[in-house]
């Protein structure tokens, strides 16, 4: 007998997203209105074509001048306004002459964020790192458009194995290298030296060893380069501290299809996880234990997860072609966008406010006024609900508060036995 | 007894009648007892078949009243009144978002990027690897040696012991488009796996209700001809790709002076197939062959009195599937990525379909 419960899906805060498709497409979603948006695309980028698949994207969010990088199956990486989509350059990364741009895919890429110095030089770097390990950082200069300023500073991360996941902590020091075949290794990006690389777990009881296979790493926290978490293909997540050991610290199992996708909380020991039947998770990465799974009806393998900046929010997206908005605390659906295509990666545009718009064309004005007044007219209608969500809202800030407080008994404790911990490794 | 009924329905209309007069009493006196109220069970039965009785008798005067008027309009020469429309699972259907419209142009692009426009291009030429699962006996052989009439360019090859990567691996070299697995459980086939070739998805279902064609009465022997293809009810963004992947199993120029038709009807999530011959035959309808008798001048109008009916003969085998799931890539259990797979928080509403 199947369970016959909806669920509710109540409307979300004001955001902007970016999501990136199989079809090279660039959707942009936006939700308006306080606490009952209903998100919508306003907005569409580029021409349907199998080609231009998108591999991998970054976004650098800034108040003022944002860039948005996108790295396409063709080999090309076109830089892009994220606000209306202007493209500002392209740059092609077919390094060697005979190899096809689809034996060698970018699987990694990232922005830097400038600094002023580039800001007015209108210079934007990029690191790069594709399947077979070739990676790069480039500096392009934007003005005038294919030229290089500066050679690129290249170099081989791995002898053989896939490359699949690529990431760049907080302060843009340590890149992540991870994949098929290669341990998780952590280079030194401003000298280009390798710093440190994994040790896979011993064979088990029986004499079984899993052969290497990472498909998603990320850094734990945004200041701390020195513990990271990866996700493998045998369903496993391990959390790695690159000051203490090479095998990992904790490890344990979710599910039992490949972890697809790892993202930090900014919290720094919430991790959520996705993995390739569509099950998404949170667990707090400091035990190992999950705090709770994601539940709506999510039936195609996760590919991305973002976290908002400043909104307790998640963002999804996979195969299903949905995007999926979730909240934090409830682990609620908040609501969901069919978007067509299959999803390859969403970014949160976090400088988006509800009030001021960044381009200020005519139509949109109207639109936007057109909207308001019919969300005006639908929270009028639900104003009953409304109560009981600020009822809800308020047990559920009631809860996260207690959870808080015991979060930090909990780390207190977890200190003392880290410090008793680092005691027993000095005397050993 | 016929007098026995009468009196007894006359009894009833007397009843029913005082039934009235005492339920307006009632209804002054009080709303309405519900018979589940009563506590004691003679009174509460009694008043329950009362009940029960008088509901059909009301409905049974309501559709004597609908046949009346339609009558009386059919006499008068005016237009019956409108059809009343049943309310069924499906026209009330819950809203989906993934429904296709055809005037989609993403979906358009969508789909002439996907795995099988090259084959529904006539680029490549459909070939199909059929094979089983490890042990396979009885009910199976027989399922596939008719899949392989049904399928034109389709090979069975002997499982033996290869794993299935290495079986795709070796279909890949030899440049088949697709492979159909059938699994048997207790020398009963009860499961279908198709994969798309080479990078295409993989689909598995579950399969049930087959009826060879031995079992099938009056069935026909179908021809070697390339069948017609109809594939019904397919509608959302998923329901597409698996009608794709279904039509790209077969060729795309079909014979039509074979006329034979495959069959994959959709209804409900359940994807039924059934294999047809046909034949339009002209058939002189009665009046014109009377008229004849009366006069034979009147042979232009016979002509026109001519009807062309179409026969259907089933030519098996006849089976049900249900998608269990839809896998991105070919088959690879432990490091597959889904598309789409079933889980037991989707079953929400007895409404919502997938396909």
């Amino acid at each position: 007998m199947p369970r016959t419960t909806t669920v509710e899906c109540p409307g979300c805060p004001p955001f902007r997203a970016l999501t990136f498709d199989a079809l090279g497409l660039i959707k942009v979603i936006e939700a308006r209105g306080k606490g009952g948006g209903v998100p919508q695309v306003v907005d569409r980028w580029g021409d349907p074509d199998a080609s231009k698949c998108v591999l991998a994207a970054c976004i650098d969010d800034r108040k003022t001048d944002p860039l948005l990088a996108v790295a396409r199956k063709s080999g090309v990486i076109e830089v892009l306004n994220p606000l209306n989509g202007e493209l500002s350059v392209t740059v092609s990364n077919v390094s060697n002459v005979g190899v096809r741009p689809e034996d060698d895919a970018i699987v990694g890429l990232h922005l830097f964020r400038r600094r002023r110095m580039e800001l007015t030089s209108r210079l934007c770097t990029l690191l790069t790192c594709t399947t077979k390990g070739n990676a790069s950082i480039k500096t392009v200069d934007m003005t005038d458009s294919p030229a290089y300023s500066g050679s690129p500073n290249t170099w081989n991360v791995c002898a053989s194995g896939n490359i699949q996941c690529s990431q760049v902590n907080g302060s843009e020091n340590y890149a992540l290298f991870g994949g098929k075949g290669v341990e998780v290794n952590m280079w030194d990006l401003d000298k280009c030296a390798k710093i440190w690389t994994a040790k896979p777990p011993p064979a088990n009881s029986l004499g079984i060893f899993t052969p290497t296979w990472f498909t998603s790493a990320t850094f734990l926290s945004k200041d701390d380069h020195r513990k990271v978490v990866a996700g493998t293909n045998s369903h496993q997540v391990r959390l790695y501290d690159v000051s203490a050991q090479r095998r990992p610290v904790i490890s344990f199992d979710f599910r039992e299809t490949p972890i697809k996708a790892v993202t930090e909380d900014l919290d720094g020991h919430t991790i959520y996880i996705g993995n390739g039947s569509g099950d998404l998770a949170s667990v707090d990465i400091r035990t190992g234990k999950l705090v709770g799974c994601f539940l709506g009806k999510c039936s195609g393998s996760i590919r991305s997860i973002a976290r908002h900046s400043e909104l307790p929010v998640i963002a999804s997206c996979g195969l299903d072609s949905y995007l999926r908005i979730w909240d934090i605390g409830t682990r609620q659906l908040l609501s969901s966008v069919f978007l067509k295509q299959h999803l390859t990666k969403v970014v949160f545009d976090t400088n988006f406010t509800d009030e001021v718009k960044h381009d200020a064309t005519d139509s949109a004005a109207h639109e936007a006024q057109s909207m308001g007044e019919v969300q005006t007219a639908d929270e009028t209608e639900k104003l009953p609900n409304k109560r009981k969500k600020s009822s809800k809202e308020n047990k559920g800030s009631k809860n996260k508060a207690s959870k808080e407080k015991e979060g930090s008994k909990k780390l207190k404790s977890k200190k003392r036995s880290k410090s008793l911990e680092h005691d027993v490794a000095d005397d050993a | 007894m016929g007098g026995k009924r009468k009196n007894s329905e006359s009894e009833g209309m007397e009843g029913d009648n005082d039934g009235k007069n005492s339920n307006k009493k009632m209804k002054k006196e009080k709303t309405e007892i519900l018979p589940s109220s009563i506590k004691n069970k003679e009174k509460r039965s009694a008043v329950h078949a009362k009940l029960k009785h008088q509901k059909k008798l009301d409905k049974r005067k309501k559709l004597k009243a609908r046949a009346a008027a339609e009558k009386r309009a059919l006499e008068l020469g005016e237009e019956p009144p409108p059809k009343q429309i049943p309310r069924t699972i499906e026209n009330t259907r819950e809203a989906d978002a993934t429904v296709c419209m055809p005037d989609d142009e993403e979906l358009f692009a969508g789909n002439d990027a996907d795995e099988f426009s090259s084959i529904l291009k006539h680029d490549r030429t459909p070939k199909i690897l059929i094979t089983t699962c490890r042990f396979n006996s009885t009910r199976g052989p027989a399922f596939i040696s008719e899949l392989l009439s049904v399928i034109p360019n389709a090979h069975y090859y002997k499982r033996g012991t290869y794993d299935l990567k290495k079986i795709v691996e070796y279909a890949n070299n030899k440049e088949f488009t697709s492979i159909i697995v059938v699994h048997t459980n207790r020398r009963e086939p009860d499961g279908l796996l198709i994969i798309g070739l080479p990078d295409g998805p993989t689909a598995h279902f579950k399969l049930s209700s087959l009826v060879l064609r031995k079992d099938i009465k009056n069935h026909g022997n179908p021809t070697s001809h390339k069948p017609e293809l109809v594939l019904n009810n397919f509608t959302t963004r998923l329901g597409h790709r698996i009608g794709r992947l279904i039509q790209s199993l077969f060729p795309q120029d079909p014979n039509f002076q074979g006329r034979r038709v495959v069959t994959f009807h959709n209804q409900r999530d359940f994807i039924f197939f059934r294999h047809h011959r046909y034949i339009f035959e002209t058939k002189e309808s009665k009046q014109s062959d009377s008229k004849g008798k009366k006069a034979k001048d009147a042979k232009d109008e016979s002509i026109a009195k001519e009807k062309v009916v179409a026969h259907l003969q089933e030519c098996g085998p006849r089976f049900t599937l249900k998608l269990v799931n839809l896998q991105h890539g070919t088959f690879d259990t432990k490091g597959g990525e889904y598309e789409w797979v079933h889980k037991p928080e989707m079953d929400t509403s007895r409404r919502r379909f997938f396909l």
